[in-house]
Protein backbone atom coordinates (compact mmCIF):
# COMPACT_ATOMS: atom_id res chain seq x y z
CA UNK A 1 0.00 0.00 0.00
CA UNK A 2 1.12 3.73 -1.04
CA UNK A 3 1.22 6.24 1.67
CA UNK A 4 -1.58 8.83 0.98
CA UNK A 5 1.55 11.90 -0.05
CA UNK A 6 2.73 9.33 -2.23
CA UNK A 7 -0.12 8.86 -4.19
CA UNK A 8 -0.25 12.62 -3.92
CA UNK A 9 3.02 13.32 -5.19
CA UNK A 10 1.94 10.87 -8.08
CA UNK A 11 -1.37 12.37 -9.00
CA UNK A 12 0.90 16.24 -8.83
CA UNK A 13 3.09 14.93 -11.15
CA UNK A 14 0.64 13.31 -13.58
CA UNK A 15 -1.88 16.83 -13.43
CA UNK A 16 -4.49 14.27 -11.64
CA UNK A 17 -7.23 15.86 -9.24
CA UNK A 18 -8.32 13.35 -7.15
CA UNK A 19 -11.08 12.84 -4.72
CA UNK A 20 -10.90 11.98 -0.88
CA UNK A 21 -12.28 9.02 -1.80
CA UNK A 22 -9.74 8.23 -4.65
CA UNK A 23 -6.58 9.00 -2.82
CA UNK A 24 -7.56 5.86 -0.65
CA UNK A 25 -8.60 3.68 -3.52
CA UNK A 26 -5.49 4.60 -5.25
CA UNK A 27 -3.30 3.80 -2.50
CA UNK A 28 -4.54 0.78 -2.34
CA UNK A 29 -4.58 -0.22 -5.87
CA UNK A 30 -1.12 1.46 -6.60
CA UNK A 31 0.32 -0.45 -3.71
CA UNK A 32 -0.85 -3.96 -5.03
CA UNK A 33 0.15 -3.37 -8.42
CA UNK A 34 3.70 -2.26 -7.56
CA UNK A 35 3.91 -5.04 -5.28
CA UNK A 36 2.51 -7.79 -8.54
CA UNK A 37 5.77 -5.96 -10.22
CA UNK A 38 7.90 -6.98 -8.29
CA UNK A 39 9.27 -9.85 -9.10
CA UNK A 40 10.67 -8.43 -12.23
CA UNK A 41 13.49 -7.86 -9.73
CA UNK A 42 14.32 -11.51 -9.48
CA UNK A 43 15.50 -11.22 -13.00
CA UNK A 44 19.37 -10.87 -13.96
CA UNK A 45 19.06 -8.05 -16.73
CA UNK A 46 22.22 -6.48 -16.46
CA UNK A 47 24.18 -7.56 -20.14
CA UNK A 48 20.95 -7.37 -21.49
CA UNK A 49 20.02 -5.15 -24.04
CA UNK A 50 16.02 -3.36 -24.40
CA UNK A 51 13.73 -4.25 -27.06
CA UNK A 52 13.75 -3.46 -30.47
CA UNK A 53 10.17 -3.89 -32.33
CA UNK A 54 10.24 -1.35 -34.98
CA UNK A 55 11.08 -2.99 -38.55
CA UNK A 56 14.52 -2.31 -39.72
CA UNK A 57 13.32 -0.93 -42.94
CA UNK A 58 10.54 1.23 -40.96
CA UNK A 59 12.36 4.64 -39.86
CA UNK A 60 14.00 7.14 -42.60
CA UNK A 61 14.92 10.70 -42.08
CA UNK A 62 13.21 13.04 -44.65
CA UNK A 63 13.24 16.50 -45.66
CA UNK A 64 11.89 18.55 -42.10
CA UNK A 65 8.99 20.65 -43.92
CA UNK A 66 5.65 22.32 -41.89
CA UNK A 67 2.78 20.36 -43.70
CA UNK A 68 -0.15 22.90 -42.78
CA UNK A 69 -3.22 22.04 -41.33
CA UNK A 70 -6.00 22.82 -44.21
CA UNK A 71 -8.47 24.11 -42.22
CA UNK A 72 -7.84 25.60 -38.88
CA UNK A 73 -11.64 26.25 -37.96
CA UNK A 74 -12.22 22.87 -38.31
CA UNK A 75 -10.26 22.20 -35.49
CA UNK A 76 -11.23 24.87 -33.13
CA UNK A 77 -14.80 23.17 -33.62
CA UNK A 78 -13.57 20.88 -31.38
CA UNK A 79 -12.19 23.32 -28.51
CA UNK A 80 -13.38 23.90 -25.30
CA UNK A 81 -13.12 27.38 -25.73
CA UNK A 82 -12.31 29.47 -28.88
CA UNK A 83 -11.40 33.20 -29.79
CA UNK A 84 -10.71 34.86 -33.26
CA UNK A 85 -8.95 31.58 -34.65
CA UNK A 86 -7.08 31.00 -31.09
CA UNK A 87 -7.83 28.71 -28.52
CA UNK A 88 -8.91 30.90 -25.26
CA UNK A 89 -7.34 29.66 -21.83
CA UNK A 90 -7.52 31.49 -18.51
CA UNK A 91 -5.55 34.22 -18.09
CA UNK A 92 -1.98 33.25 -17.01
CA UNK A 93 -0.07 36.32 -15.87
CA UNK A 94 -1.26 38.95 -13.62
CA UNK B 1 -32.70 -11.68 -47.96
CA UNK B 2 -30.42 -12.42 -44.45
CA UNK B 3 -27.70 -10.13 -44.45
CA UNK B 4 -26.30 -10.70 -41.23
CA UNK B 5 -24.56 -13.57 -41.44
CA UNK B 6 -22.89 -13.35 -44.64
CA UNK B 7 -19.13 -13.11 -44.69
CA UNK B 8 -17.11 -10.24 -47.23
CA UNK B 9 -17.05 -13.04 -49.31
CA UNK B 10 -20.24 -14.01 -49.66
CA UNK B 11 -21.03 -10.54 -50.15
CA UNK B 12 -18.56 -9.97 -52.94
CA UNK B 13 -19.71 -12.59 -54.85
CA UNK B 14 -23.34 -11.23 -54.52
CA UNK B 15 -22.50 -8.11 -55.87
CA UNK B 16 -20.88 -9.58 -58.45
CA UNK B 17 -23.57 -11.69 -59.43
CA UNK B 18 -25.98 -8.48 -58.76
CA UNK B 19 -28.45 -10.29 -56.72
CA UNK B 20 -28.66 -7.42 -53.84
CA UNK B 21 -26.49 -3.69 -54.08
CA UNK B 22 -24.10 -1.88 -51.23
CA UNK B 23 -27.39 0.18 -50.29
CA UNK B 24 -29.94 -2.74 -49.54
CA UNK B 25 -27.30 -4.62 -47.41
CA UNK B 26 -26.00 -1.05 -45.46
CA UNK B 27 -29.90 -0.63 -44.92
CA UNK B 28 -30.61 -4.08 -44.15
CA UNK B 29 -27.55 -4.13 -41.19
CA UNK B 30 -28.87 0.16 -39.81
CA UNK B 31 -32.16 -1.45 -39.50
CA UNK B 32 -31.00 -4.25 -37.56
CA UNK B 33 -28.74 -2.48 -35.57
CA UNK B 34 -31.06 0.35 -34.81
CA UNK B 35 -33.68 -3.01 -33.49
CA UNK B 36 -31.36 -4.92 -31.76
CA UNK B 37 -28.39 -2.96 -30.42
CA UNK B 38 -30.11 -1.32 -27.72
CA UNK B 39 -29.86 -4.58 -25.94
CA UNK B 40 -26.12 -5.72 -27.21
CA UNK B 41 -24.93 -2.12 -27.21
CA UNK B 42 -21.67 -2.39 -29.61
CA UNK B 43 -22.18 0.65 -31.03
CA UNK B 44 -21.47 4.45 -30.20
CA UNK B 45 -22.60 6.21 -33.24
CA UNK B 46 -24.23 5.28 -36.34
CA UNK B 47 -24.95 7.63 -38.65
CA UNK B 48 -27.36 6.19 -41.34
CA UNK B 49 -27.40 9.31 -43.82
CA UNK B 50 -22.94 9.18 -44.31
CA UNK B 51 -23.24 5.10 -44.73
CA UNK B 52 -25.95 5.26 -47.29
CA UNK B 53 -24.75 7.80 -49.17
CA UNK B 54 -21.21 6.25 -49.23
CA UNK B 55 -23.50 2.84 -50.44
CA UNK B 56 -24.89 4.80 -53.03
CA UNK B 57 -22.00 6.26 -54.42
CA UNK B 58 -19.59 3.16 -54.47
CA UNK B 59 -22.64 1.89 -56.51
CA UNK B 60 -21.59 4.42 -59.14
CA UNK B 61 -18.33 2.96 -59.19
CA UNK B 62 -19.63 -0.58 -59.84
CA UNK B 63 -17.45 -1.26 -63.50
CA UNK B 64 -14.69 -0.57 -61.07
CA UNK B 65 -16.03 -4.10 -58.63
CA UNK B 66 -12.96 -6.39 -59.73
CA UNK B 67 -10.54 -3.59 -58.97
CA UNK B 68 -11.91 -2.64 -55.52
CA UNK B 69 -11.01 -5.64 -53.37
CA UNK B 70 -13.91 -4.49 -50.54
CA UNK B 71 -16.33 -3.23 -52.78
CA UNK B 72 -19.32 -2.14 -50.66
CA UNK B 73 -18.47 -3.92 -47.52
CA UNK B 74 -19.93 -2.21 -44.62
CA UNK B 75 -16.86 -2.27 -41.34
CA UNK B 76 -17.63 -1.17 -38.07
CA UNK B 77 -14.58 1.01 -36.76
CA UNK B 78 -13.70 1.25 -32.79
CA UNK B 79 -13.94 4.85 -31.31
CA UNK B 80 -10.41 4.91 -30.61
CA UNK B 81 -9.51 5.15 -34.31
CA UNK B 82 -10.58 8.72 -36.31
CA UNK B 83 -12.38 8.68 -39.17
CA UNK B 84 -13.17 12.80 -40.49
CA UNK B 85 -16.84 13.81 -39.69
CA UNK B 86 -17.29 10.88 -36.79
CA UNK B 87 -16.96 10.95 -33.08
CA UNK B 88 -13.92 9.84 -31.97
CA UNK B 89 -14.44 9.61 -28.07
CA UNK B 90 -12.69 6.60 -27.02
CA UNK B 91 -15.64 5.45 -24.71
CA UNK B 92 -13.99 8.94 -22.74
CA UNK B 93 -15.86 11.43 -20.99
CA UNK B 94 -12.88 13.57 -21.66
CA UNK B 95 -13.91 13.13 -25.45
CA UNK B 96 -17.05 13.35 -25.26
CA UNK B 97 -18.18 15.35 -28.86
CA UNK B 98 -14.55 15.45 -30.09
CA UNK B 99 -15.29 15.13 -34.06
CA UNK B 100 -12.05 13.29 -35.91
CA UNK B 101 -10.63 16.20 -38.61
CA UNK B 102 -9.13 13.57 -40.25
CA UNK B 103 -9.06 10.07 -41.19
CA UNK B 104 -6.68 7.03 -39.40
CA UNK B 105 -4.06 5.81 -42.83
CA UNK B 106 -5.47 2.08 -41.86
CA UNK B 107 -9.32 3.40 -42.48
CA UNK B 108 -8.50 5.83 -45.74
CA UNK B 109 -6.71 2.26 -47.18
CA UNK B 110 -9.90 0.47 -46.53
CA UNK B 111 -12.31 3.44 -48.01
CA UNK B 112 -9.83 3.25 -50.81
CA UNK B 113 -10.97 -0.67 -51.08
CA UNK B 114 -14.45 0.50 -50.85
CA UNK B 115 -15.47 -0.03 -48.28
CA UNK B 116 -18.39 1.56 -46.32
CA UNK B 117 -17.90 3.36 -42.76
CA UNK B 118 -20.82 1.74 -40.70
CA UNK B 119 -20.13 2.86 -37.17
CA UNK B 120 -18.11 3.30 -34.29
CA UNK B 121 -18.25 0.85 -31.72
CA UNK B 122 -17.58 0.64 -28.13
CA UNK B 123 -14.70 -0.57 -26.17
CA UNK B 124 -12.71 0.37 -22.58
CA UNK B 125 -12.19 3.82 -22.01
CA UNK B 126 -8.90 4.39 -24.16
CA UNK B 127 -8.45 0.70 -24.53
CA UNK B 128 -7.70 0.20 -21.16
CA UNK B 129 -9.39 -2.73 -20.03
CA UNK B 130 -10.48 -6.66 -21.13
CA UNK B 131 -14.10 -6.58 -21.20
CA UNK B 132 -15.52 -3.53 -22.27
CA UNK B 133 -16.64 -2.93 -18.71
CA UNK B 134 -14.26 0.11 -18.81
CA UNK B 135 -16.36 1.95 -21.20
CA UNK B 136 -17.42 5.60 -20.13
CA UNK B 137 -20.55 5.23 -21.71
CA UNK B 138 -21.89 1.38 -20.91
CA UNK B 139 -20.53 -2.09 -21.18
CA UNK B 140 -21.11 -3.96 -24.29
CA UNK B 141 -22.86 -7.48 -23.91
CA UNK B 142 -21.72 -10.63 -25.75
CA UNK B 143 -24.32 -11.61 -28.38
CA UNK B 144 -23.77 -15.25 -27.24
CA UNK B 145 -25.02 -14.86 -24.50
CA UNK B 146 -25.94 -10.98 -22.60
CA UNK B 147 -25.45 -12.20 -18.86
CA UNK B 148 -21.76 -11.87 -20.36
CA UNK B 149 -19.12 -10.11 -21.11
CA UNK B 150 -17.96 -9.79 -24.51
CA UNK B 151 -14.08 -9.12 -24.08
CA UNK B 152 -12.05 -6.13 -24.66
CA UNK B 153 -10.81 -3.54 -25.35
CA UNK B 154 -12.88 -4.30 -28.37
CA UNK B 155 -15.28 -5.74 -27.08
CA UNK B 156 -18.25 -3.35 -29.07
CA UNK B 157 -16.39 -4.58 -32.50
CA UNK B 158 -16.62 -8.04 -31.24
CA UNK B 159 -19.76 -7.82 -30.20
CA UNK B 160 -21.11 -6.44 -33.52
CA UNK B 161 -19.87 -8.49 -36.00
CA UNK B 162 -20.85 -11.23 -33.64
CA UNK B 163 -23.82 -10.14 -33.14
CA UNK B 164 -24.67 -9.54 -37.37
CA UNK B 165 -24.90 -6.24 -37.17
CA UNK B 166 -21.31 -5.80 -39.59
CA UNK B 167 -19.02 -8.48 -41.61
CA UNK B 168 -16.21 -7.10 -40.18
CA UNK B 169 -14.95 -4.42 -37.84
CA UNK B 170 -11.66 -2.77 -36.95
CA UNK B 171 -10.36 -3.05 -33.48
CA UNK B 172 -7.13 -1.93 -31.90
CA UNK B 173 -4.87 -4.57 -29.75
CA UNK B 174 -2.39 -3.63 -27.42
CA UNK B 175 -2.08 -6.37 -24.76
CA UNK B 176 -5.02 -8.61 -26.71
CA UNK B 177 -7.40 -6.04 -27.17
CA UNK B 178 -8.58 -7.78 -30.74
CA UNK B 179 -7.72 -11.38 -30.11
CA UNK B 180 -9.33 -12.36 -26.54
CA UNK B 181 -12.68 -10.32 -28.10
CA UNK B 182 -12.94 -12.36 -30.86
CA UNK B 183 -12.47 -15.58 -28.54
CA UNK B 184 -14.42 -14.54 -26.04
CA UNK B 185 -17.41 -13.86 -29.11
CA UNK B 186 -16.20 -16.42 -31.59
CA UNK B 187 -14.12 -14.82 -33.94
CA UNK B 188 -11.65 -14.39 -36.03
CA UNK B 189 -9.18 -11.72 -35.16
CA UNK B 190 -5.79 -10.54 -36.05
CA UNK B 191 -2.80 -8.47 -34.47
CA UNK B 192 -0.43 -7.95 -36.76
CA UNK B 193 3.09 -7.72 -36.95
CA UNK B 194 4.17 -4.36 -35.27
CA UNK B 195 4.79 -1.84 -37.82
CA UNK B 196 2.58 -4.15 -40.22
CA UNK B 197 0.00 -1.43 -40.16
CA UNK B 198 -0.33 2.13 -40.04
CA UNK B 199 -1.03 3.99 -36.46
CA UNK B 200 -1.53 7.13 -38.13
CA UNK B 201 -5.15 8.18 -36.77
CA UNK B 202 -5.19 6.03 -33.92
CA UNK B 203 -5.89 7.37 -30.89
CA UNK B 204 -2.59 6.48 -28.78
CA UNK B 205 -2.43 4.43 -25.73
CA UNK B 206 0.70 2.42 -25.42
CA UNK B 207 2.96 3.76 -28.66
CA UNK B 208 5.51 0.61 -28.90
CA UNK B 209 2.78 -1.67 -28.72
CA UNK B 210 -0.24 -0.66 -30.33
CA UNK B 211 -1.28 -2.51 -33.90
CA UNK B 212 -5.00 -2.35 -35.61
CA UNK B 213 -6.35 -4.92 -37.02
CA UNK B 214 -9.49 -6.88 -37.81
CA UNK B 215 -12.37 -9.16 -36.93
CA UNK B 216 -14.34 -11.06 -39.09
CA UNK B 217 -15.79 -14.46 -39.03
CA UNK B 218 -13.71 -16.07 -41.17
CA UNK B 219 -9.89 -16.36 -41.74
CA UNK B 220 -10.40 -15.57 -45.24
CA UNK B 221 -12.49 -12.08 -44.37
CA UNK B 222 -9.53 -11.55 -41.56
CA UNK B 223 -6.93 -11.55 -44.65
CA UNK B 224 -8.76 -9.41 -47.12
CA UNK B 225 -8.89 -6.63 -44.43
CA UNK B 226 -5.39 -7.01 -43.70
CA UNK B 227 -3.84 -6.88 -46.40
CA UNK B 228 -6.21 -3.85 -47.36
CA UNK B 229 -5.46 -1.79 -44.59
CA UNK B 230 -1.76 -3.10 -44.25
CA UNK B 231 1.02 -1.21 -45.64
CA UNK B 232 3.45 2.10 -45.21
CA UNK B 233 1.10 5.48 -45.98
CA UNK B 234 3.80 8.37 -45.29
CA UNK B 235 2.63 9.15 -41.87
CA UNK B 236 4.22 6.83 -39.95
CA UNK B 237 7.70 6.43 -39.19
CA UNK B 238 7.30 2.70 -36.99
CA UNK B 239 5.41 1.15 -40.64
CA UNK B 240 7.53 -1.24 -42.94
CA UNK B 241 8.13 0.26 -46.29
CA UNK B 242 8.06 -4.49 -47.63
CA UNK B 243 5.38 -4.79 -49.71
CA UNK B 244 1.77 -6.05 -48.18
CA UNK B 245 1.22 -9.56 -49.17
CA UNK B 246 -1.98 -11.04 -50.93
CA UNK B 247 -2.60 -12.95 -48.24
CA UNK B 248 -6.37 -14.51 -49.96
CA UNK B 249 -4.51 -15.43 -52.93
CA UNK B 250 -2.83 -18.17 -50.98
CA UNK B 251 -6.31 -19.05 -48.96
CA UNK B 252 -7.43 -22.01 -51.14
CA UNK B 253 -6.59 -25.88 -51.75
CA UNK B 254 -2.75 -25.15 -52.05
CA UNK B 255 -2.67 -24.01 -48.32
CA UNK B 256 -2.92 -27.35 -47.45
CA UNK B 257 -0.19 -28.45 -48.90
CA UNK B 258 1.83 -25.60 -47.25
CA UNK B 259 0.57 -26.41 -44.13
CA UNK B 260 1.54 -30.53 -44.32
CA UNK B 261 4.83 -30.77 -42.46
CA UNK B 262 4.85 -27.38 -40.60
CA UNK B 263 5.66 -27.65 -37.35
CA UNK B 264 3.55 -26.10 -34.42
CA UNK B 265 5.25 -25.10 -31.20
CA UNK B 266 3.38 -25.87 -27.92
CA UNK B 267 4.69 -24.27 -24.13
CA UNK B 268 2.84 -27.07 -22.26
CA UNK B 269 3.92 -25.27 -18.50
CA UNK B 270 2.40 -22.14 -20.14
CA UNK B 271 -1.12 -24.06 -20.13
CA UNK B 272 -1.26 -24.58 -16.08
CA UNK B 273 -4.10 -23.14 -14.81
CA UNK B 274 -5.95 -22.58 -18.06
CA UNK B 275 -9.93 -23.32 -17.54
CA UNK B 276 -9.88 -27.09 -18.29
CA UNK B 277 -12.87 -27.33 -20.85
CA UNK B 278 -10.58 -24.39 -22.75
CA UNK B 279 -7.38 -26.69 -22.03
CA UNK B 280 -9.58 -29.72 -23.43
CA UNK B 281 -10.74 -27.83 -26.84
CA UNK B 282 -7.55 -26.32 -27.30
CA UNK B 283 -5.96 -29.90 -27.36
CA UNK B 284 -8.46 -30.91 -29.93
CA UNK B 285 -7.60 -28.00 -32.21
CA UNK B 286 -4.13 -29.41 -31.85
CA UNK B 287 -5.23 -32.98 -32.91
CA UNK B 288 -6.85 -31.70 -35.93
CA UNK B 289 -3.60 -29.63 -36.80
CA UNK B 290 -1.96 -32.83 -36.44
CA UNK B 291 -4.91 -34.42 -38.93
CA UNK B 292 -3.51 -31.72 -41.57
CA UNK B 293 -0.07 -32.65 -41.19
CA UNK B 294 1.51 -30.20 -38.69
CA UNK B 295 3.96 -31.61 -36.88
CA UNK B 296 4.07 -30.68 -32.54
CA UNK B 297 6.72 -29.42 -30.83
CA UNK B 298 7.42 -29.03 -27.32
CA UNK B 299 8.94 -25.20 -27.03
CA UNK B 300 10.64 -23.65 -23.53
CA UNK B 301 8.92 -19.67 -23.41
CA UNK B 302 10.55 -19.06 -19.92
CA UNK B 303 10.08 -15.98 -19.77
CA UNK B 304 6.16 -15.27 -20.62
CA UNK B 305 5.60 -15.94 -17.10
CA UNK B 306 7.32 -12.30 -16.40
CA UNK B 307 4.43 -10.46 -19.52
CA UNK B 308 2.04 -9.29 -17.05
CA UNK B 309 4.05 -7.41 -14.93
CA UNK B 310 6.22 -6.55 -17.93
CA UNK B 311 3.27 -5.20 -20.11
CA UNK B 312 2.09 -3.29 -17.26
CA UNK B 313 4.81 -0.91 -16.70
CA UNK B 314 5.40 0.05 -20.16
CA UNK B 315 1.91 -0.02 -21.21
CA UNK B 316 0.97 2.35 -18.61
CA UNK B 317 4.95 4.63 -18.82
CA UNK B 318 3.88 5.31 -22.38
CA UNK B 319 -0.01 5.96 -21.76
CA UNK B 320 1.15 7.96 -19.33
CA UNK B 321 2.94 9.61 -21.77
CA UNK B 322 0.52 9.68 -24.55
CA UNK B 323 -2.55 11.03 -22.50
CA UNK B 324 -0.73 13.77 -21.24
CA UNK B 325 -1.83 15.88 -24.31
CA UNK B 326 -5.49 15.52 -22.77
CA UNK B 327 -5.07 18.82 -20.84
CA UNK B 328 -8.36 20.47 -21.20
CA UNK B 329 -7.03 23.05 -23.81
CA UNK B 330 -7.01 22.27 -27.67
CA UNK B 331 -9.86 19.51 -27.12
CA UNK B 332 -11.75 17.71 -25.20
CA UNK B 333 -13.60 18.33 -21.71
CA UNK B 334 -12.84 21.17 -20.00
CA UNK B 335 -13.90 21.79 -16.14
CA UNK B 336 -16.16 24.51 -15.49
CA UNK B 337 -14.61 27.78 -14.01
CA UNK B 338 -10.91 26.34 -13.25
CA UNK B 339 -9.02 29.42 -11.00
CA UNK B 340 -5.47 29.22 -12.93
CA UNK B 341 -4.41 27.38 -15.38
CA UNK B 342 -3.02 24.36 -13.33
CA UNK B 343 -6.34 24.01 -11.88
CA UNK B 344 -7.46 23.60 -15.48
CA UNK B 345 -5.14 21.13 -16.23
CA UNK B 346 -5.99 19.03 -12.76
CA UNK B 347 -9.46 19.15 -12.42
CA UNK B 348 -10.53 18.50 -16.40
CA UNK B 349 -7.99 15.57 -16.22
CA UNK B 350 -9.62 14.42 -13.12
CA UNK B 351 -12.86 14.92 -13.92
CA UNK B 352 -12.85 13.47 -17.58
CA UNK B 353 -10.77 10.44 -16.65
CA UNK B 354 -12.61 7.11 -15.91
CA UNK B 355 -11.15 5.17 -12.54
CA UNK B 356 -9.02 2.45 -14.78
CA UNK B 357 -7.39 5.25 -16.96
CA UNK B 358 -6.49 7.03 -14.24
CA UNK B 359 -4.98 4.42 -12.66
CA UNK B 360 -3.11 3.13 -15.57
CA UNK B 361 -1.66 7.21 -15.95
CA UNK B 362 -0.25 7.00 -11.90
CA UNK B 363 1.56 4.05 -12.51
CA UNK B 364 2.55 5.37 -15.30
CA UNK B 365 3.58 8.42 -14.10
CA UNK B 366 5.37 6.34 -11.18
CA UNK B 367 7.78 4.39 -13.12
CA UNK B 368 8.48 7.18 -15.06
CA UNK B 369 9.45 9.82 -12.20
CA UNK B 370 12.91 10.26 -11.21
CA UNK B 371 14.61 7.75 -9.47
CA UNK B 372 12.52 4.85 -10.42
CA UNK B 373 12.70 5.28 -14.33
CA UNK B 374 15.68 2.41 -14.52
CA UNK B 375 14.09 0.30 -11.78
CA UNK B 376 11.05 0.17 -13.82
CA UNK B 377 10.46 1.38 -17.50
CA UNK B 378 14.49 0.58 -18.32
CA UNK B 379 14.06 -2.94 -16.41
CA UNK B 380 10.94 -3.37 -18.11
CA UNK B 381 12.19 -3.18 -21.68
CA UNK B 382 15.39 -5.25 -20.83
CA UNK B 383 12.44 -7.89 -19.78
CA UNK B 384 10.49 -7.69 -23.08
CA UNK B 385 14.03 -8.22 -24.73
CA UNK B 386 14.18 -11.30 -23.16
CA UNK B 387 10.54 -12.15 -24.00
CA UNK B 388 11.39 -11.28 -27.53
CA UNK B 389 14.71 -13.86 -27.25
CA UNK B 390 11.98 -16.86 -26.02
CA UNK B 391 10.24 -16.47 -29.11
CA UNK B 392 13.51 -16.27 -31.61
CA UNK B 393 14.12 -19.44 -30.28
CA UNK B 394 10.90 -20.61 -30.20
CA UNK B 395 10.95 -19.95 -33.93
CA UNK B 396 14.28 -21.80 -34.12
CA UNK B 397 12.08 -25.05 -33.87
CA UNK B 398 8.74 -24.18 -35.30
CA UNK B 399 6.69 -22.44 -37.93
CA UNK B 400 3.94 -21.37 -35.78
CA UNK B 401 3.20 -21.15 -31.71
CA UNK B 402 -0.02 -22.17 -30.33
CA UNK B 403 -1.88 -21.16 -27.20
CA UNK B 404 -5.54 -21.33 -26.37
CA UNK B 405 -6.58 -16.99 -26.54
CA UNK B 406 -8.00 -17.03 -23.45
CA UNK B 407 -7.52 -19.03 -20.26
CA UNK B 408 -11.50 -18.92 -19.72
CA UNK B 409 -14.59 -18.40 -21.99
CA UNK B 410 -16.36 -15.24 -21.14
CA UNK B 411 -17.25 -14.27 -18.03
CA UNK B 412 -20.02 -12.66 -16.30
CA UNK B 413 -20.09 -9.09 -16.45
CA UNK B 414 -19.23 -7.86 -13.37
CA UNK B 415 -17.76 -10.74 -12.29
CA UNK B 416 -13.90 -9.62 -12.34
CA UNK B 417 -14.31 -5.70 -12.21
CA UNK B 418 -13.46 -5.31 -8.35
CA UNK B 419 -10.39 -7.34 -8.69
CA UNK B 420 -7.95 -5.51 -11.74
CA UNK B 421 -5.31 -8.08 -11.36
CA UNK B 422 -7.66 -11.31 -11.95
CA UNK B 423 -9.28 -9.08 -15.02
CA UNK B 424 -5.35 -8.73 -16.38
CA UNK B 425 -4.70 -12.12 -16.34
CA UNK B 426 -7.07 -12.65 -18.91
CA UNK B 427 -4.64 -11.49 -21.44
CA UNK B 428 -2.01 -13.78 -20.26
CA UNK B 429 -1.52 -15.67 -23.18
CA UNK B 430 -1.91 -12.47 -25.38
CA UNK B 431 0.40 -10.38 -23.94
CA UNK B 432 3.74 -11.52 -24.96
CA UNK B 433 2.69 -11.44 -29.01
CA UNK B 434 2.67 -7.50 -28.40
CA UNK B 435 5.75 -7.22 -26.07
CA UNK B 436 7.88 -9.20 -28.68
CA UNK B 437 6.10 -7.45 -31.81
CA UNK B 438 5.29 -11.08 -33.11
CA UNK B 439 1.86 -11.72 -35.14
CA UNK B 440 -1.23 -13.17 -33.31
CA UNK B 441 -4.61 -14.25 -34.88
CA UNK B 442 -7.53 -15.88 -32.61
CA UNK B 443 -9.37 -18.63 -34.35
CA UNK B 444 -12.57 -20.18 -33.06
CA UNK B 445 -11.93 -24.17 -32.06
CA UNK B 446 -15.57 -24.78 -30.51
CA UNK B 447 -18.00 -23.84 -26.99
CA UNK B 448 -17.88 -24.97 -23.83
CA UNK B 449 -20.84 -26.55 -22.14
CA UNK B 450 -22.40 -23.21 -21.30
CA UNK B 451 -21.98 -22.56 -25.05
CA UNK B 452 -19.94 -20.11 -25.05
CA UNK B 453 -16.91 -19.71 -27.22
CA UNK B 454 -13.01 -20.96 -27.36
CA UNK B 455 -10.44 -19.50 -29.11
CA UNK B 456 -7.02 -20.89 -29.91
CA UNK B 457 -4.17 -18.23 -30.72
CA UNK B 458 -1.62 -19.09 -33.50
CA UNK B 459 1.81 -16.34 -33.28
CA UNK B 460 4.00 -16.52 -35.89
CA UNK B 461 7.20 -14.56 -36.86
CA UNK B 462 8.00 -10.68 -37.67
CA UNK B 463 5.81 -10.49 -40.76
CA UNK B 464 4.59 -13.64 -41.71
CA UNK B 465 1.15 -13.32 -41.26
CA UNK B 466 1.13 -15.26 -44.81
CA UNK B 467 1.59 -18.83 -42.81
CA UNK B 468 -0.42 -17.85 -39.92
CA UNK B 469 -3.50 -17.13 -42.52
CA UNK B 470 -2.73 -20.60 -44.16
CA UNK B 471 -2.62 -22.63 -40.85
CA UNK B 472 -5.70 -20.91 -39.67
CA UNK B 473 -7.77 -21.28 -43.02
CA UNK B 474 -6.89 -25.06 -42.83
CA UNK B 475 -7.94 -25.21 -39.42
CA UNK B 476 -10.93 -23.71 -39.93
CA UNK B 477 -11.88 -25.63 -42.90
CA UNK B 478 -11.37 -28.56 -40.77
CA UNK B 479 -13.32 -27.79 -38.15
CA UNK B 480 -16.62 -26.81 -40.43
CA UNK B 481 -19.07 -24.63 -39.28
CA UNK B 482 -19.74 -23.03 -35.54
CA UNK B 483 -22.31 -24.34 -33.87
CA UNK B 484 -25.25 -21.85 -32.01
CA UNK B 485 -22.96 -18.93 -33.66
CA UNK B 486 -25.43 -15.71 -32.98
CA UNK B 487 -25.18 -14.62 -35.95
CA UNK B 488 -26.44 -17.28 -38.08
CA UNK B 489 -29.24 -17.47 -35.56
CA UNK B 490 -33.41 -16.30 -36.63
CA UNK B 491 -32.91 -13.95 -33.52
CA UNK B 492 -29.37 -12.83 -34.86
CA UNK B 493 -28.23 -10.26 -32.59
CA UNK B 494 -30.70 -11.38 -29.38
CA UNK B 495 -28.67 -14.00 -28.53
CA UNK B 496 -29.35 -16.58 -25.86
Amino acid sequence: MLSRDEVLKIARLAKLSLTEKEIEFYQQRLGRILTYVEELNALATADTSVVRTIPKDAVAFREDRPIPFGDVRELLKNAPASEADSFLLPQVME
Amino acid sequence: MDFNRLEILDLLEGYQRKEFSPSEVAQSLLTSIEKKDGEIRSFLQVRPDVTLDAARAIEKRSSEIQKLPLYGVPIAIKDNILVTGWQATAASKILKNYVAPFTAMCVERLESAGALILGKTNLDEFAMGSSTENSGVAPTRNPWKTDRVPGGSSGGSAAAVAAGFAPASLGTDTGGSIRQPASLCGLVGVKPTYGRVSRFGLIAFASSLDQAGPLTRSVWDAARVLECMAGYGGKDATVSRSVVPKYTENLNESAFGTVRNLRVGICTSWLEGVDPEVRTAFEAAVEKLKELGMRPVEVELPNVKYALSTYYLVATSEASSNLARFDGVHYGYRTPNPKDLDDLYCRSRGEGFGPEVKLRIMLGTYALSAGYYDAYYGKANQVRRLIQQDFEAAFEKCDVIASPTSPTTAFKIGEKVSDPLTMYLSDIFTLPANLAGIPGISVPVGVDSAKLPIGMQLMGRHFDESTLFQVAYCYERRRGALANAPWRGSKSGAGA
